[in-house]
């Protein structure tokens, strides 16, 4: 897989953490944005998050301290990351449950963080205060939603010949699979097509789909990159099924072969549709869906490894250690597991949470982005606003590859999470997904 | 400490190169899925081992030689090589087993804009030092589990420098017969570098199956890459050779790093020569097993792939790598084919008695 320097056009900006550049930024990240495609509003929110985000770190340093600042065009959206070094930084601002109080003027200086952090689509924070922090603003692209034409002719096909999609194609295959598959089984970018193929050539997502002799499109399977290790699929999406053409196996045959030899180690499939050949997953366990009429199903998540596991080490709590051990050894994966618990050394005050919407699936997920003593309180405050919003499906992932993520346990048991299952490799090393119990 | 602008030192090919993990140690990887004995049906080594004279060499190799820098080309092996086969001995080159001559052929051959072409489904290392040294790899999908000799040639530009062929390859066990070689290496004309990877020769007992060495007198563009890490049972000394026309390897010389075939290596492989009758025990081993094996398999009611080679393909109803991890747990240790672009096939190594037992009472438990 290409890093995301070669796959994507970016500019880069270094300056000295001084008010007086302050203009330079803005312009820098305005000019960039709308170069790289984002519309006047989109490129506008960014351009202030930015600036929010100089601003507050103008506080927090020297004016010799420099930032480096990079913008990139990642096709379907526009990155801004900020580089430095400071002596303090406290980005509890980024929480989504965060108020800043006009009476409390220590938290002033966090309101362009909660600014900054409400005007993007995604944003990570990784490092630390002594080697350097990295902090990334994501902004998407709009695009027009499918219109509601008529459902699209299945034309059918004695011979197809699986490849990779034209945009033509591919945005014919997003409106066969919404026409023809329930809403929940295809991913929510396939009702913007023009999305879709922005996705594509951005080469974080993939797309193999079945063409007959004469063009017609007999299926489709899509594919994107969790992270660095992690590929998850849907599909596959068959529209004609001919005699003995096994189209869905050679869609994930297809989809397996493009990936398989690349960086990914697992290959995720959370959204499996009924033409999922057997044999090529493996049920990982399952997790529980409350529907809006407050049915619970059990939705199972599949896997399946790409490669011959070498086993791994894994950061452990106490606590999670009796769930590790039996869900490794049903998975049959190989772990040596380390026990990893706060003992009193210093901790930063305020933790980090960050959410994904999935609203097609009516979930939730909170990832740890950055740790604190407050963790429990900062997450039982999220949970609160999550169910004021009678949001039902609440997650929270931790990457067993941080200590400090693994001692997150306690906290997430405190506040009602339980273990669920384990995506391997989903992170730097496995990830392990709560969810919210309700009661009590 | 200083960082280092690894950005700027890293092309851009060997940024997007994903590096090769090979598995641990047998001790680790028993103990981290708990099994107290491991067969190793991966790598398509001999069960037998060394031949018995190859065996003394290494018994009987006197410590103090250690110190002593190797024969930089493996004078002695070449000779001897090419007394045996009628050549000339500066036709040879002995390489860290066969994968540096790979790297050899490659270095000598291509530059920026070049590219190779192989199949799909092979032996990966082709593709992997073509794709980390900066070339192009065109990849022809293989036809009936073959190399398809018409989609090779078509896929030849005014920049391909080296087409491998795999014979018989590996995994699948097939292989082009001698007019299928013949009429290949005729259509190329010698615009190219042809490579026959005869890895798995001594294996294959077929009329028809061709010696490529013996092809050399007519072809000067053909390359033939021959290992002692497979028959002759001495992978973990790491020796291989690549034997061409006098003109061609004089240029493949250049790019060749001398010394890196150890002492050991060297005498081990010049006494595996004189095998006695190691490599006809082995051949019969081989054909046993793999006949005990295939009937295993048929009884349990798997689709197979068993060609020519030590090895069997074999299709599974699970994931090949979930297969991997629980043949693990239970001591045996095959490959996993995703990585060969064959999802949900796995190769089985042809092994001992034993060991096929081991690995069919294992086969049949997991897919219970």
């Amino acid at each position: 897989m290409l890093s995301m320097k070669e796959r994507h056009p970016h500019v880069f900006l270094n300056v000295f953490l001084s008010p007086n550049y302050l203009r330079l930024v803005t312009t820098f990240s305005e000019e960039s944005a709308k170069t790289f495609g984002l519309s006047e509003v989109e490129a506008l929110k960014l351009t202030l998050a930015s600036e929010e985000i100089f601003i507050y770190l103008c506080r927090a340093s020297r004016a010799e301290d420099a930032i480096a600042i990079e913008a990139t065009n990642g096709g379907y959206y526009v990155q801004v990351k900020f580089l430095f070094k400071v002596q303090t930084f406290n980005p509890r601002a980024f929480n989504l449950t965060s108020t800043i109080s006009p009476e409390d003027t220590a938290s002033l200086d966090e309101m362009g963080l909660l600014l900054a952090s409400r005007q993007v689509d995604r944003f990570s924070i990784a490092g630390n205060s002594q080697e350097g922090l990295e902090l990334v603003l994501i902004k998407e692209k709009s695009y027009p939603a499918l219109e509601g034409s008529k459902t699209p002719e299945i034309k059918e096909s004695k011979n197809y010949t699986i490849k990779i999609p034209d945009p033509e194609s591919l945005k014919l295959f997003c409106r066969m699979a919404i026409a023809h598959y329930p809403g929940n089984l295809c991913p929510p970018a396939f009702s913007f097509p023009g999305k879709v193929v922005d996705m594509i050539l951005s080469e974080e997502y993939g797309a193999s789909v079945a063409m007959g002799d004469q063009g017609q499109l007999g299926g489709g399977i899509f594919w994107h990159w969790v992270g660095k290790k992690t590929v998850e699929s849907f599909g596959p999406y068959v529209f004609n099924h001919p005699a003995g053409s096994k189209l869905a196996t050679r869609l994930v045959d297809s989809c397996i072969e493009k990936i398989a030899k690349t960086d990914a180690i697992g290959l995720i499939h959370r959204y499996s549709t009924p033409d999922m050949p057997s044999g090529y997953l493996e049920q990982l366990g399952s997790i529980d869906v409350m529907q809006p009429d407050g049915k619970i199903n059990p939705w199972p998540i599949y896997y399946r490894q790409l490669n011959e596991d070498l086993g791994c080490q894994v950061w452990a709590h106490p606590d999670l250690e009796v769930f590790l051990q039996g869900e490794y050894r049903r998975l049959f994966l190989a772990r040596e597991i380390h026990l990893a618990r706060n003992e009193g050394e210093q901790r930063p005050s305020h933790s980090v949470f960050a959410p994904q919407f999935d609203k097609v699936h009516g979930q939730i997920t909170l990832k740890a982005i950055w740790d604190g003593m407050d963790a429990a309180e900062n997450l039982a405050q999220h949970v609160k606003v999550f169910r004021a919003e009678n949001l039902q499906n609440i997650f929270f992932e931790i990457d067993l590859a941080s200590a400090w993520q693994a001692a997150l346990t306690s906290a997430l048991l405190e506040n009602r999470f339980q273990p669920r299952l384990i995506l391997p490799y989903a992170g730097e090393a496995d990830v392990v997904v709560f969810q919210y119990q309700k009661g009590g | 400490m200083l960082s280092v602008s690894l950005d700027k030192l890293v092309p851009e090919y060997v940024k997007r190169f994903e590096p090769y993990l090979p598995s641990k140690p047998d001790l680790e990887l028993m103990k981290l899925y708990g099994c107290d004995r491991l067969f190793r049906l991966n790598n398509n080594e001999n069960p037998l081992g060394p031949p018995p004279e190859a065996r003394e060499i290494i018994r009987r190799f006197k410590p103090p030689k250690a110190a002593i820098y190797p024969s930089g080309d493996s004078y002695y092996l070449r000779q001897k090589l090419a007394t045996r086969q009628g050549l000339d001995p500066d036709q040879y080159l002995v390489g860290n087993g066969a994968n540096e001559v790979i790297a050899f052929v490659i270095k000598a051959f291509c530059q920026e804009g070049d590219n190779i072409i192989t199949a799909d489904k092979t032996f990966a290392v082709y593709e992997w030092v073509a794709e980390f040294s900066g070339f192009e790899v065109r990849l022809v999908p293989l036809k009936n589990f073959c190399f398809d000799d018409q989609g090779m040639l078509e896929r030849i530009d005014e920049r391909t420098k080296i087409l491998f062929l795999c014979n018989p390859n590996n995994p699948t066990g097939t292989y082009w017969d001698e007019t299928t070689l013949r009429r290949f290496l005729d259509s190329v004309s010698g615009r190219q570098i042809v490579v026959v990877d005869e890895a798995y020769f001594e294996f294959v007992e077929k009329e028809d199956y061709p010696n490529g060495i013996k092809l050399l007198g007519e072809y000067s563009n053909l390359v033939v890459f021959r290992t002692f890490s497979k028959m002759y049972g001495l992978a973990g000394l790491r020796i291989g050779y690549l034997v061409g026309s006098p003109e061609v390897v004089n240029v493949i010389r250049r790019t060749c790093v001398v010394y890196s075939v150890n002492e050991v290596a060297q005498e081990a492989a010049l006494a595996a020569l004189n095998d006695g009758d190691h490599m006809q025990r082995t051949r019969i081993l081989v054909s046993a097993e793999k006949a005990f094996l295939l009937r295993e398999l048929q009884r349990i009611g798997l689709e197979t792939q068993a060609g020519e080679g030590c090895y069997v393909m074999i299709r599974i109803p699970i994931s090949d790598t979930l297969a991997y991890r629980k043949l693990m747990a239970q001591g045996v240790m095959i490959r996993s084919m995703t990585g060969f672009r064959y999802p949900n096939w796995i190769r089985v190594s042809i092994g001992t008695h034993e060991a096929m037992e081991a690995f069919v009472k294992a086969l049949r438990d997991i897919l219970a």
